[in-house]
């Protein structure tokens, strides 16, 4: 009856590859500027001058507005720079396996080096002790890793670039301290448990608050760096304090979301949200009144100067162990700066 | 009730070929269907009937040959365009979306439109009320299909072919979920159609119907036509003979075999709504016919004794010991089978080879260490497909490719196996072909004379009277008499299905 | 051709069809980019796909029988976080093992029990075990990742067997393991009877419940395992590790010919599926591809995967 029935699979398969190839191919070739010959790459005996050096930029994601302006600095800096740059980046900001792909798919690319900013603090090490093993430079932004595993593991950084988060939530506090008249109920959106950069924005928040007394923070929970979920847990808090007069949110994306939900129990412009990054969104925000500030990192400057430190740690020059970029308070009265 | 048929002809099949990949279906099969006419096709399962029908209706396209609608050339392209060109199907497993109501079902995806474009529910109603009346049918167009007997379903089949007007419409074994009084209507329904100019194809293994109702009968067997009749002046010897391609003397070779002691008793067994208090017993090497009215029980009453559905109360005993299954596995261990009336739905896995399906049951036995001895399965398929003339290119091929009595025998051969002691068969012979079903007989009398106990359900009388030691006639749960072999008789078995007080009497 | 050998292609046809889609797509790459086809990132390649075909050769299980099973990722990250305090209370390495293992496979019995006893479907069941897994996963570890491992936990990432590293061995001895259970026990057999048809499976005398309980909790054994895979891989075990694996595993398991009607599938199918991920995923990294493409072309890839499967089915008729 049915006897030949092997057709099932192959055609599958190979129309999905095909297909696979040929939108890969298109696009690969378009983005490749300046295809490079398999033999320049693959020989040692390159030389210097011939080679255009390439490093990989490994982001936390790209579906934040945050990102893309990095990535915005980042190619900016490469264009100026003459540097050939892959921007890599997971689906999801908590994909930390699949940026430890990236970065070894980066080393078989065999890139001159790695710039990332970490999606875990700890868990990127191993990816990092790979690189070093490759001889390949690693530079972290944004979020720094864990120092004393860095350390046990033996994991060598050229250098951290990025925003002193610390004294961001320090001035968010002070800010907000000021603007409450130094009393008042304060919640905080946290961001995903056990990031470094959550945990100083937070920590220096406290540190900027602690000099009013009166002002006290009645609830502190994360909502992963997440507007829905910004929503939700501000939802809640509203729902358990009454009185709540403000809340801070450790990112733009849960601060922006906590406006829903503060418009959505019609108490809009009675609570003030103070949120971290000053995005495009958050300033929008800022200036219909409906948050009060906001802290202004530079994300296109880390991803340039990223850039720029990664050229010259390929050339050999020596580099700083820290570079800050600068953190700024943005509200109604600043904004047009 | 042969009419006269206008000799004109409606269709035309000439050199039809249809070829499954390793297969060849139909071989050059020339068909010719007059207008108005009821015509019947006939031959055993596998003969391409099913293929045939398939191609006319659209549901495949043939390899080769030419297909003509009032003498000009078709080519169906699908369902639809065959009902676009006037031709409908109605399936033994009725086509129709349960929860939609009777009308929606019928104007299904043709519903006629209001000039703004929505679906203009005023004409639904009373086309279809007009369509009931002329069928003579009591069914409002509101109701539910799934509410619907299945007699009452299939008419509502029969005025969505003529909403469609139909002017071919093929029946493929209409009869065999109908009560007597059911067939009679819709008898008097086909009757009425062809008065209409609508031709027939009827498909039945029931060869007193092709009597009743057809003009001409056409047999098919192996791809082929064999013949075609008027039915006037053949005889059912001669239709027989042209389906199996040998003589049939004996419908039912009953041999009577030693009868043991006592294998399986169930006493006072309740089970849901429809076994209320049963209690019977089986001995070795008999075979007991269970009849009675759809509904009546029976295959809930197999059902329970099986482990299949939960028990209430009562106990099933083998042997004495009391093995009241919890479940179809317990039933097994217990020495029991049960070939279940519902072939594709609980009987065969249809991804699943012949040999895969014949050793399911027994595979476990059959491992060591839980891995299968191919060897051993292999020779256990091999030797069923052998002892029950099971005709596949292999043991390895897809059952679903199987006719459907042969579909029936590997079902069978599923209990042989793991050396069942009480085998219960639920309608062994539904819907297959004469051939198949002696084989079946052959079959039941073989293990009897092993000492097996059966236990046959069966809505067919002359089977059951003609296979059985003893005959238990089931009514509303009960068992409402016993006859033996040699008092029973149809009428006594249906006045006691019917009535067990004036049964009795 | 002889019987023999045609029954071999029938039987195999279609993993055969597949490695030869794999093959393309991998000479596809040899063509694009100089950095594809070296050993050393063909073994990359297979390390990063370990995780993945591990968790989908249970999800295989799953799909034969008609289920469905989408707490796999938490699951795994329940187990990673088990396994790493484990290892923080001082536990012996075998023993922190076994209680992921045993952690992965609990949680997975009682997705079974819930399917089986409790009647729900499994859509249902294994959605609500997705919530209550991670939520599990977060109280254990307070929310925060745990890491800093030993070495013997780091060998089961970094370490090699004769050369292969140990994810890549560890893939090997599931996807064996797997094959041949589902192939040549009577256990692959019932998985495939109930997928198939479950009441003539059930009136055959198989019991399902102790059959889909066992799948199920194989399913949750497997992410345990693949949990212990990535733990020590990023010598950090999160709550939040494995969000949306499970639909990576029922992507291979489909890519592999595996229906969610049920009844179809094998393991072997199922590893080259995933293989076709992770080589995609490699390519189009060595390739520079936005990962906004990346994502669309692998969806792409699954649509596309079916599609033809499907129009071939309805060709066969």
């Amino acid at each position: 009856m049915r006897r030949l029935n092997f057709s099932r699979f192959p055609f599958a398969a190979l129309l999905a590859i095909c297909a696979a190839c040929a939108l890969t191919g298109g696009l690969g070739a378009c983005n490749r500027e300046d295809p490079v010959e398999p033999g320049a790459t693959f020989g040692d005996g390159a030389s210097p001058a011939a080679h255009r050096p390439t490093i990989a930029f490994i982001m936390k994601t790209l579906n934040n507005p945050f990102f893309v302006d990095m990535e915005v600095g980042a190619r900016e800096a490469a264009e100026r720079l003459g540097v050939e740059l892959i921007v890599q980046a997971p689906e999801r900001e908590l994909d930390i396996e699949r940026q430890m792909q990236m970065v070894e798919n980066m080393i078989q690319r065999k890139v001159d080096a790695i710039v990332i900013t970490p999606n875990g603090s700890a868990e990127i090490i191993p990816a990092i002790v790979k690189a070093n093993a490759a001889g390949i430079p690693v530079l972290i932004v944004d979020t720094r890793i864990d120092a004393e595993a860095a350390r046990e593991a033996g994991a060598m950084t050229v250098t951290f670039i990025g925003s002193d988060n610390h004294e961001g939530g320090r001035i968010a506090g002070e800010f907000l301290a000021g603007r409450l008249g130094d009393r008042g109920e304060v919640a905080v959106l946290e961001g995903i448990p056990g990031h470094e950069t959550a945990d100083a924005r937070l920590g220096g928040f406290k540190e900027g608050i602690a000099e009013a007394s009166a002002v006290r923070i009645v609830a502190s929970q994360p909502a992963n760096w997440e507007r829905d979920q910004g929503f939700n847990v501000a939802q809640n808090m509203l729902q358990a304090h009454p009185d709540l007069n403000a809340i801070f949110a450790a990112n733009d994306m849960m601060a922006l979301g906590a406006i829903e939900a503060i418009s959505a129990a019609g108490k809009s412009r009675q609570i003030l949200v103070v949120g971290f990054d000053a995005t495009d969104d958050a300033r929008e925000a800022i200036g219909a009144g409906r948050m009060l500030g906001s802290v202004a990192q530079y994300p296109a400057a880390m991803g340039s100067v990223g850039v720029e430190k990664a050229l010259e740690a390929v050339n050999g020059a020596a580099i700083d162990e820290e570079i800050g970029t600068k953190v700024e308070m943005i509200h109604e009265a600043n904004l047009a700066d | 009730m042969p009419g006269p048929a206008s000799q004109d002809a409606v269709l035309t099949l000439s050199g039809v070929r249809k070829e499954f990949p390793g297969v060849l279906a139909l071989d050059g099969v020339d068909f010719e269907l007059r207008g108005g006419e009821v015509h019947a096709l006939v031959g055993e399962n596998g003969a391409g009937k099913s293929t045939l029908m398939k191609i006319i209706s659209g549901a495949y396209r043939m390899t080769r040959g030419e297909m003509r609608m009032e003498g000009r050339e078709v080519r169906v392209r699908n369902p639809r365009h065959a009902q676009d060109l006037g031709i409908s199907i109605i399936y033994q497993e009725l086509n129709l979306v349960p929860h939609l109501t009777v009308e929606e079902n019928i104007f299904l995806g043709r519903e006629p439109r209001t000039p703004l474009g929505l679906i203009d529910a005023g004409q639904i109603r009373s086309k279809c009320e007009r369509l009931l009346v002329d069928l003579g049918v009591g069914i409002s167009p509101a109701v539910r299909v799934s509410t619907l007997g299945v007699a009452e379903m299939q008419m509502v089949e029969i005025a969505k072919a003529l909403a469609f007007e139909a002017r071919v419409l093929i029946m493929d074994e209409p009869t065999s979920a109908l009560t007597d009084r059911e067939t009679e209507t819709l008898f008097a329904t086909i009757t009425d159609i062809k008065s209409r100019g609508v031709s027939i194809i009827y498909i039945s293994h029931r060869l007193e119907e092709i009597f009743r109702i057809a003009d001409r009968a056409t047999v098919m067997r192996d791809g082929r036509i064999v013949a075609t009749h008027d039915v006037e002046g053949l005889s059912t010897g001669q239709l027989i003979r042209e389906m199996v391609d040998r003589e049939v003397n004996d419908h039912y070779p009953k041999q009577p075999a030693p009868i043991g002691s006592v294998v399986l008793g169930v006493e006072n067994l309740r089970a849901g709504t429809r076994v209320r208090g049963v209690s019977l017993e089986l001995r070795a090497g008999e075979v007991v016919g269970l009849a009675g009215l759809m509904g009546s029980g029976r295959t809930e009453l197999a059902r329970a004794i099986f482990g299949a559905d939960p028990i209430d109360s009562g106990r099933v005993t083998i042997h004495g010991v009391d093995l009241t299954p919890s479940s179809p596995n317990a039933a097994i261990r217990a020495g029991m089978g049960f070939v279940t009336e519902d072939r594709k739905g609980e009987g065969l896995v249809l991804q699943f080879s012949v040999c895969q399906n014949v050793t399911l049951p027994a595979i476990r036995s059959m491992s060591r260490a839980g891995v299968i001895d191919r060897a051993a399965e292999r020779a256990a398929a091999n030797r069923a497909i052998a002892d029950l003339h099971i005709k596949t290119p292999t043991a390895e091929a897809q059952v679903s490719n199987l006719s459907g009595g042969n579909q029936q025998k590997v079902v069978l051969s599923k209990w042989l196996g793991i050396g069942a002691r009480v085998l219960i068969f639920d309608e062994p012979t539904r819907g297959i072909d004469v051939g198949a079903k002696i084989e079946i007989y052959t079959l039941m009398n073989k293990l009897a004379g092993e000492g097996v106990a059966i236990l046959m359900i069966s809505s067919d009388l002359p089977e059951v009277l003609g296979m059985s030691d003893r005959i238990l006639v089931m009514n509303e749960g009960r068992i409402a008499g016993e006859l033996s072999r040699a008092e029973a008789t149809q009428e006594k078995v249906l006045a006691l299905a019917v009535d067990p007080v004036a049964g009795a009497a | 051709m002889s019987t023999s050998r045609r029954e071999w292609l029938l039987l195999h046809g279609r993993e055969l069809g597949g490695i030869g889609g794999l093959i393309l797509l991998c000479f596809g790459l040899w063509i694009l980019t100089p950095y594809f086809l070296t050993v050393s990132n063909l073994v990359n390649v297979a390390q990063q796909t370990a995780i993945n075909a591990i968790i989908a050769v249970g999800m295989t299980y799953v799909i034969i029988t008609a289920g469905i099973d989408l707490s796999v990722g938490s699951i795994l990250a329940f187990s990673g976080v088990i396994l790493a305090r484990a290892l923080n209370a001082d536990a012996p390495l075998p023993v922190a093992l076994f209680a992921a293992i045993g952690a992965g496979a609990a949680l997975g019995v009682v997705n079974g029990m819930l399917i089986t006893y409790g009647r729900l479907p499994p859509f249902i069941s294994t959605l609500g075990m997705m919530s209550v897994a991670r939520g599990l996963a977060l109280i254990v570890s307070d929310g925060r990742p745990i890491s800093g491992f030993s070495e013997s936990l780091r060998f089961l990432a970094n370490g090699d067997l004769i050369g292969i590293p140990m994810p890549v061995v560890i893939t090997g001895i599931v996807m064996i393991a797997g094959q041949f259970c589902l192939k040549r026990t009577w256990f692959g057999r019932y998985v495939y009877a109930i997928g198939g048809n479950e009441e003539a499976a059930r009136l055959s005398g198989i019991n399902i419940t102790f059959v889909k309980v066992a799948v199920y909790g194989l399913a949750g054994a497997l992410s345990a395992l693949a949990a212990i895979v990535l733990t020590a891989r990023l010598n950090s075990a999160q709550p939040t590790a494995g969000a949306m694996y499970e639909l990576d595993a029922i992507a291979a398991t489909v890519i592999g010919g595996s229906s969610l009607m049920g009844g179809e599938g094998s393991v072997v199918g199922t590893l080259i599926g995933a293989l076709i991920m992770g080589v995609l995923r490699n390519g189009l990294n060595l390739l520079d591809v936005s990962s906004f493409v990346q994502q669309t072309v692998i969806g792409s890839a699954i649509i596309a995967a079916v599609l033809i499967d499907m129009a071939i089915k309805r060709r066969r008729v």
